[in-house]
């Protein structure tokens, strides 16, 4: 609890590296913080290629389909990799000045939520050029799915980023533990392609809820199901309880370590 | 108290062959290949708000992982440290700056790392640009900034935090005399007002003026603690019995080595001017200077000294080949080359004939008033007519501790008034 206290305490650090994280990750690039948004455009670009012209998926507006689930996705996946560099990317200042640990992945996990947050807005806008019907009534689900989605971003950045420490090995296995994650949550094709008898496998990954989540509101137009938001709800609990108390375990070596 | 350091225990494993990639720590568990290097072997102490502890002892000994250790940056392996209130630790001052941005932004962006808010920050920052002096500057990109511009915005924040603790390490360094002394000046308003601080520092008068208790750790353990000045005594004795047995176990070298114009056994603090390289001993050796014992009043061998203790000189000789007349003579160098002061048996008005065989020469000195810092002596025997004997151009170096912090080579002893025409 009294960590806790300390991580409110050191609000204005997390603003400042947010800040900072933002400003300067497109910092001298010619489109600059348009970046934002070319990037997973370009990423729907290519998915939509593949899925819409070469492996028909048959499914109906397959870009929109897939860009409501493409864009949180990008979110975790960043949390898994980026998330892994935030303590030995910055072990000049873990190693010499005091600070709760905990602000550097809070930060980054931050920023990328932000970033997240600036790609609804071009989500919104494709959701409206589709055609599609739209359904404002359970647009505000949106809120707790994403507050969900932030902590179980979180929690697994606090996992990565600590065990990165410890094994630098992590930081390449990370890129291919990503493309897995992503195949294996139905971002790409809906859950309900699963075979019946993988589904409860299928269940236990935290971003199936989330993806499916997402997905009702705005593909489908329709409210999520109870059991996707307690689903949801449940597996943000554990990560972020699970991350924070591996993260306190760990934290204690990092300036020996690095 | 402010401060509980309760047993304390650290170790550090030392990898001589470190691999932290998983491929190595799967497969080489067993081949893992470290020794334990016992830093900390249970410190304890605590401390009273406002107080401040100096830590002393060589380098090595741990009292550097003892700060660390209190900053947070390491834990202990065992014993307990707590700290009531905010701790600023001026250790690796401007460690979080960034370079591209203005001083001001750093200001922000540093004292956030301190756990300050944003509000408390905006109360606090044109304190912290006025301790600075940075004036104009504080806009200009902290790349463009000379290092002393830097220590000092880095020591302005971390002084102005409204820390409860704060630990510093060798900051005595900062900037140029004045603001030192302006440092010096905060230290004491701040620890007037209730800041408790622990400081590490060489500067022995630092600890004797400034601490109210002064800790010597040596070899992970509290050798002594309490009243500064006793602990520096004791401090220094201990160093100079060491550095004494460590010339002693040089003295038993080889002799070839030792005879050798150029000194093999060169110190790495030893000024690397092309003098000292240059003959360390010369002359032909009929009356040889066997040795020298410089004894501090109780007698006791020291290299070490406090200003108004006095010192003695004992010069052994050895007659090889009796010469004509015999005169013998001492000179102290600044470790800059520059002669302080120097005088032979001829130059004040004693005559040698006959000496014997050996024996040794004393000459003593009611005290050195010099400033603080390291010396060196030379020594030499001649003859009558000035042919020289045998000289010693660094024969060895000595310290000089004192709590005047006036400068140049001299300490005069002095008094100052104020005698004002409005009278």
């Amino acid at each position: 609890m009294k960590i806790l206290k300390e991580i409110y305490d050191y609000r204005e650090m997390i603003f400042t590296l947010v800040r900072k994280d933002l400003r300067g990750r497109y910092l001298g690039t010619a489109l600059g913080f348009l970046w934002t948004f070319v990037n997973p455009l370009l990423q729907l670009l290519v998915y939509n290629i593949v899925f819409s012209f070469v492996m028909r998926s048959g499914i109906d507006k397959y870009y929109l389909f897939l860009f409501v689930a493409l864009i949180p996705w990008i979110f975790m996946s960043s949390c898994l990799t980026g998330g892994s560099m935030s303590i030995v990317g910055d072990s000049s200042m873990v190693t010499k000045i005091y600070f709760p640990r905990e602000v550097l992945p809070i930060a980054y996990v931050t920023s990328c939520f932000v970033n997240m947050l600036l790609c609804f807005i071009v989500v919104f806008l494709v959701v409206f050029i589709s055609g599609i019907p739209v359904n404002f009534a359970v647009w505000p689900y949106l809120l707790p799915v994403m507050a969900v989605e932030y902590l179980i971003g979180l929690g697994i950045a606090f996992i990565s980023s600590a065990v990165t420490v410890y094994f630098r090995d992590l930081q390449h296995i990370l890129g291919i533990v990503a493309m897995a994650w992503q195949f294996l949550s139905p971002v790409l094709y809906s859950i309900d392609l699963v075979p019946e008898q993988a589904r409860p496998i299928f269940m236990l990954n935290p971003m199936t809820p989330v993806i499916t989540a997402y997905r009702d509101i705005l593909y489908n137009a329709q409210a999520p199901t109870m059991q996707t938001l307690t689903m949801a709800f449940f597996f943000g609990i554990l990560v972020i309880v699970f991350g924070f108390l591996l993260f306190g375990r760990l934290k204690r070596g990092f300036a020996e370590e690095l | 108290m402010v401060i509980r350091v309760n047993d304390v225990r650290k170790k550090f494993k030392i990898y001589h062959d470190k691999g932290s990639s998983l491929k190595e720590r799967l497969l080489f568990t067993k081949r893992y290949n470290f020794g334990e290097h016992h830093v900390l072997n249970g410190i304890s102490f605590q401390a009273e708000r406002g107080e401040s502890i100096g830590l002393i002892g060589e380098n090595g000994c741990g009292k550097s992982t003892l700060l660390k250790l209190m900053t947070r940056i390491m834990y202990p392996d065992s014993g307990s440290i707590e700290i009531d209130g905010r701790v600023s630790s001026l250790i690796e001052l401007g460690a979080g700056f960034h370079p591209h941005m203005s001083g001001r932004e750093n200001i922000y962006t540093n004292a956030a790392i301190f756990g300050l808010n944003r509000a408390e920050i905006n109360m606090r920052v044109k304190d912290i640009i006025d301790f600075s002096e940075l004036g104009e500057y504080i806009d200009s990109p902290v790349r463009t900034y000379s290092s002393g511009m830097y220590m000092r915005l880095a020591f302005s924040v971390a002084i102005n935090v409204d820390a409860d603790v704060l630990l510093i390490d060798e900051i005595l360094a900062v900037g140029d005399a004045n603001f030192q002394a302006k440092c010096f000046e905060k230290l004491r308003e701040l620890k007037a007002a209730g800041v408790t601080s622990v400081i590490v520092t060489h500067d022995m008068g630092t600890i004797e003026k400034f601490c109210t208790q002064a800790l010597w750790i040596n070899d992970g353990v509290v050798e002594a603690s309490g009243n500064p000045s006793d602990v520096v005594r004791r401090y220094l004795a201990f160093m100079s019995d060491k550095h004494f047995a460590q010339a002693a176990a040089r003295e038993q070298a080889p002799e070839e080595a030792k005879s050798q114009p150029e000194n093999t056994e060169q110190d790495p603090d030893e000024p690397m001017d092309t003098s000292s390289k240059a003959v360390k001993r010369f002359g032909p050796r009929h009356v040889e200077i066997t040795g020298v014992d410089m004894k501090n009043g109780d007698g006791v061998s020291r290299t070490v000294f406090l200003p108004d203790e006095s010192v003695a000189l004992d010069i052994h000789y050895k007659v090889n080949k009796p010469v004509e007349g015999y005169v013998f003579g001492y000179a102290i160098h600044t470790m800059e080359g520059v002669n302080v002061s120097g005088s032979n048996t001829q130059l004040d008005n004693l005559n040698f004939t006959d000496v014997g065989e050996s024996g040794y020469i004393e000459v003593e000195f009611e005290k050195l008033p010099l400033v603080s810092g390291r010396y060196v002596l030379q020594v030499a025997v001649s003859d009558n007519n000035g042919r020289v004997m045998d000289y010693h151009t660094n024969y060895t170096r000595f310290e000089i501790i004192s709590e005047d912090r006036g400068v140049g080579i001299a300490r005069l002893s002095r008094k100052w008034s104020v005698v004002s025409d409005d009278a």
